[in-house]
């Protein structure tokens, strides 16, 4: 089915762990008659949301890849987007909201905005997503949809108005007051799929009236027309819709809409909150770098006709094979045609293009207008890769992916499970650019790198569940460094004359610290002193050096090493002594170049109320860390602070018990800085310690 | 140009000279101009001169975002570093910069109280040993004195300079007939020092019009060069 581009959306809904998200997601599946029966999250009939894909999300109740899935409401084609909560996974929630046209922001009635909804929300605010508020849980004790509205104020910065108010909370909670129309509305039948709307109750008069004054004061801002019609008394709901609708895509205003999900209560009304004030593609504008122009940026149009250009925005090895989401930005993609990956350079052809609906394969579709989120099938790309039409040569801005902070060894009991091991390894680096893994060429061990413990933790559970691969798991380690500090000669021959062939080489020249990169080779050696032919040796036997400095065992970096000189025996001299004297040549000299130890040093940025920020700069302070700066707004505050990694291992714990909670941190990497002596007397030891172990 | 030799030949140790000495812990000074004419600049300098001296520095800021503060001091040290031909300066920028830590206060009317109290955690809780706050943006005309004594009596329990940024806004007279800005009228009990800035011709010139309790006339021999922003002789 054909859809004009004013008719459809791409959403995001984005929330605070535990707010009835997916709960959300599935009633909105359900009601856009997606699917006919409705499963709980935590389901008893052991189906569970049709949205949470994995096994793992089902037992935790979270959401942890995003799917994407199409859905029709009145005749409007809506796209969700289902994004991840957790903080360790904001590589999915950033890669959703890159393609996102409009968010729905679901709040706890209870819990209010707690401090991953301020995570989530700055995220929208980054990329610029216009928002709805819903607060959910409206039969919760304790509800408080006010409460939560007054802190999307005060706590995220929202020009937040009512578009409703409750007709009862708690156990009387039977669904809202429509302020636009200003009339009851309630949900009858099973599952709420009957609404009626009714006259408003008397007893709820007086409030209702109030809050549609305020609502229609704060709406009035974006529309003259309004303001006149206010003025002479001509309100009409299109006047209302219409404002809203400019206030919202301004990011100027934010309309809440509540209800409960759980109890089927208020749905239907978000549906036409979201076809009505969020934007459609149209409203967006898109940018592209042109790559013929170093860069430099151009608009795209959501013209169907334009050639096409669409983004690669996640990677998912299904059942079925690899599936490629993109997100079309210009033109029409067709089932057949070909197409250009501009970051590699290869062109493919579009063999199967799919609409999907969580996890299980939708329907195919022949072709698919700018604007909308389709997936292929078996496509070789990277997440963050832009598709074009051959003849253009553009990319959509790369989606920033950040680098792993921490590594694991994991292994397996035997051979058997470790091919099921290597399986899932292969996997989840597809799904999850943020994921790596390598075997240590040292000690043989597979080893895993993540965003942080609890990011490697769900996939050491998902190799459990999904593979049947019960790992087991060594301390987290971090990525240390060697490099020198002083510029030194050497003067080395290597000798070996024990019957046989002999071995000979000498090799003269200097080493030096490099600032730039981590290795350089100069060769300056005048008269063939060393023949040609060995020179490629010598460098071979450097870097072979360069693998394991002696402090650690840890590579060296930053090293300059020029070949000044030599000598070469006519007999003796081979591809294999020149390696071996360079080698040796390094080994020789290293400790005279005064190496020191490198650190991964993070960047650290800690988000809470301002109250705690005395906690936050004293555990910084006591984790080797330098404060970089501090930003406070109002009860907000914000620590930026070069941390380093080793000292950051249960951070987050020690963070959560100093702070209630309500605090929370993200960090990327930023350099490697030098270790201080007395810590690195301490890795020294331990290698030591280790190597005599080994016998090396 | 080693450090040391650098510190030694600062225009600053001029300042200091005019001040006897210096501000002096537990003393507040206040550099005054229009916007826009170096103001920022000439704090900054003070405090990279701190900073060289290994001497902590807590810059407040009400107004600007870190990476604009941060810049600033990524200007002024290369154009010191230009100018003095700084040995090994990249070790020296990286030491430096340890001792700096950017506070912001964003929201408007940021209370005083929320303000001390935060710089109290970062110097202990944060077990960040300043000498120097410097405090730029603050709107003398929209304070009380009350503030200012606060500000005060903070500078004496932990033995803090506090150097302010006055902003003179408005039509003229800016000033009164000792040249005092008329925007600290009611401060002249809580500020030891008043510099103020003036163009002068191509230059500006620094001249101090209060120090610890005398007022005098008479110009300093320092301007801020309009194309480095640094103080010179």
């Amino acid at each position: 089915m054909k859809t004009e581009l004013s008719k459809m959306r791409n959403i995001g809904i984005s929330a605070h762990i535990d707010s009835g998200k997916t709960t959300l997601t599935e009633r909105i599946l359900f009601y856009c008659k997606k699917i006919h029966k409705i499963h709980e999250v935590r389901g008893k009939d052991g189906v569970g949301a049709t949205m949470d894909s994995m096994e793992l999300e089902k037992e935790r109740g979270i959401t942890i890849a995003s799917a994407a899935t199409r859905v029709f409401w009145e005749n409007y084609s809506i796209n969700i987007i289902d994004t991840p909560g957790h903080v360790d996974f904001t590589i999915e929630v950033e890669r959703a909201l890159r393609v996102l046209d409009g968010a729905v922001l679901v709040l706890c009635s209870v819990g209010g905005v707690q401090s991953q909804s301020v995570t989530v929300d700055r995220q929208l605010k980054r990329y610029n997503v216009p928002r709805l508020a819903f607060i959910n849980k409206l039969d919760r004790v304790g509800a408080d949809p006010i409460k939560v509205k007054e802190q999307l104020i005060e706590k995220l910065g929202h020009n937040a108005v009512l578009m409703q108010v409750p007709i009862g909370l708690e156990d009387n909670h039977q669904g809202v007051i429509d302020l636009v129309t200003m009339e009851a509305v309630t949900f009858e039948g099973a599952n709420g799929e009957i609404v009626r709307r009714g006259a408003t109750p008397e007893h709820l008069k007086a409030e209702a009236y109030e809050k549609r004054e305020e609502m229609l004061d704060a709406v009035s801002m974006f529309s003259d027309e309004l303001m006149e019609a206010i003025l002479e008394d001509k309100v009409t709901e299109n006047l209302i819709y219409d404002a809203v609708r400019r206030g919202t895509l301004s990011q100027k205003l934010t309309p809440v809409f509540m209800g409960s999900a759980y109890k089927n209560k208020g749905i239907q009304l978000l549906l036409d909150g979201i076809t009505r004030y969020l934007p459609c593609p149209a409203d967006t504008e898109t940018t592209a770098l042109d790559l013929d122009k170093e860069g430099e940026k151009i608009g795209l149009l959501p013209d169907p006709q334009k050639p096409s250009v669409s983004l690669v925005f996640k990677l998912e090895d299904g059942p079925y094979g690899q599936l490629t989401y993109i997100r079309i930005y210009q033109g029409t993609i067709r089932k057949g045609e070909e197409l250009l990956n501009t970051r590699s350079g290869k062109k493919f052809r579009v063999g199967r293009l799919i609409r999907m609906h969580a996890d299980s394969v939708e329907d195919d579709i022949s072709e698919a207008l700018c604007g909308d989120i389709v997936a292929l099938f078996g496509i070789d790309c990277a997440s963050g890769d832009t598709f074009v039409k051959p003849g253009l040569n553009i990319a959509m801005t790369p989606t920033y992916t950040p680098e792993p902070v921490i590594s694991l060894a994991i292994s397996t009991s035997d051979k058997r499970t470790s091919d099921k091991l290597s399986k899932a390894l292969n996997r989840f680096t597809k799904e999850d650019p943020t994921f790596k893994t390598y075997v240590d060429p040292e000690s043989k061990q597979t080893i895993i790198q993540g965003m942080g413990e609890l990011h490697l933790d769900v996939y050491i559970e998902r190799m459990k569940r999904e593979y049947k691969v019960p790992v087991e798991t060594g301390k987290p380690e971090v990525a240390y460094r060697e490099t020198i500090s002083r510029k030194i000669d050497f003067d080395y021959t290597h000798k070996k004359q024990t019957g046989g062939a002999g071995q000979f080489g000498r090799v003269i020249g200097t080493i030096e610290p490099l600032s730039e990169g981590s290795y350089e080779f100069v060769d300056n050696v005048k008269g063939g002193h060393i023949p040609r032919e060995f020179i490629p040796s010598c460098n071979k036997g450097f870097q072979a050096a360069l693998k394991k400095g002696r402090l650690t065992g840890f590579p060296i970096v930053g090293i300059k090493v020029t070949l000044t000189d030599g000598q070469a025996h006519a007999v003796d001299s081979s591809d294999l002594a020149f390696q071996t004297a360079a080698r040796d040549a390094f080994y020789k000299s290293y400790s005279k170049a005064s190496p020191y130890i490198l650190e991964p040093i993070m960047k650290v940025s800690v988000e809470g109320p301002s109250e705690f920020a005395g906690n936050v700069f004293s555990s910084i302070n006591q984790r080797r860390g330098i404060i970089v700066s501090s930003l406070e707004d109002g009860t907000f505050a914000r620590v930026d602070a070069e941390v380093p990694l080793s000292e950051m291992f249960g951070y987050a714990t020690t963070l959560r018990s100093l702070t209630q909670g309500k605090a929370e941190f993200t960090m990327e990497f930023l350099k490697y800085g030098r270790v201080p002596s007395n810590i690195a007397e301490e890795l020294m030891e331990n290698y030591e310690k280790k190597r005599g172990h080994k016998g090396d | 140009m080693v450090k040391t030799e650098l510190i030694k030949r600062s225009p600053l140790r001029i300042l200091e000279k005019a001040m006897r000495g210096g501000l002096g812990r537990g003393n507040i000074a206040a550099l005054a101009s229009r916007k826009g004419v170096g103001k920022t600049a000439c704090l900054v300098h003070i405090a990279t001169d701190k900073l060289f001296q290994n001497k902590p520095v807590i810059h407040v800021s009400y107004s600007s975002r870190v990476d604009y503060i941060i810049n600033w001091y990524e200007d002024i040290f290369k154009e010191i570093a230009k100018k003095r031909q700084l040995e090994s300066a990249v070790t020296v920028h990286d030491e430096i910069i340890k001792n700096r830590v950017i506070m912001n206060f964003k929201q408007e009317g940021t209370q005083t109280e929320q303000v001390l109290k935060s710089l109290e955690a970062m110097i202990r809780d944060g077990n960040f040993a300043a000498e120097t706050i410097i405090i730029d943006g603050f709107d003398f005309s929209r304070s009380s004195r009350d503030d200012l004594k606060q500000f005060k009596t903070f500078a004496q329990r932990l033995g803090l300079e506090i150097w302010f940024s006055a902003s003179l806004k408005g039509n003229e007279p800016l000033f009164d007939d000792k040249g005092l800005p008329l925007v600290l009228k009611n401060y002249m009990e809580e500020i030891s020092v008043i510099i103020t800035l003036r163009y002068q011709e191509e230059f500006i010139r620094l001249q101090m019009v209060k120090s610890h309790g005398e007022t005098i006339p008479g110009e300093l021999p320092l301007t801020l060069d309009p194309k480095t922003l640094l103080i010179a002789e």
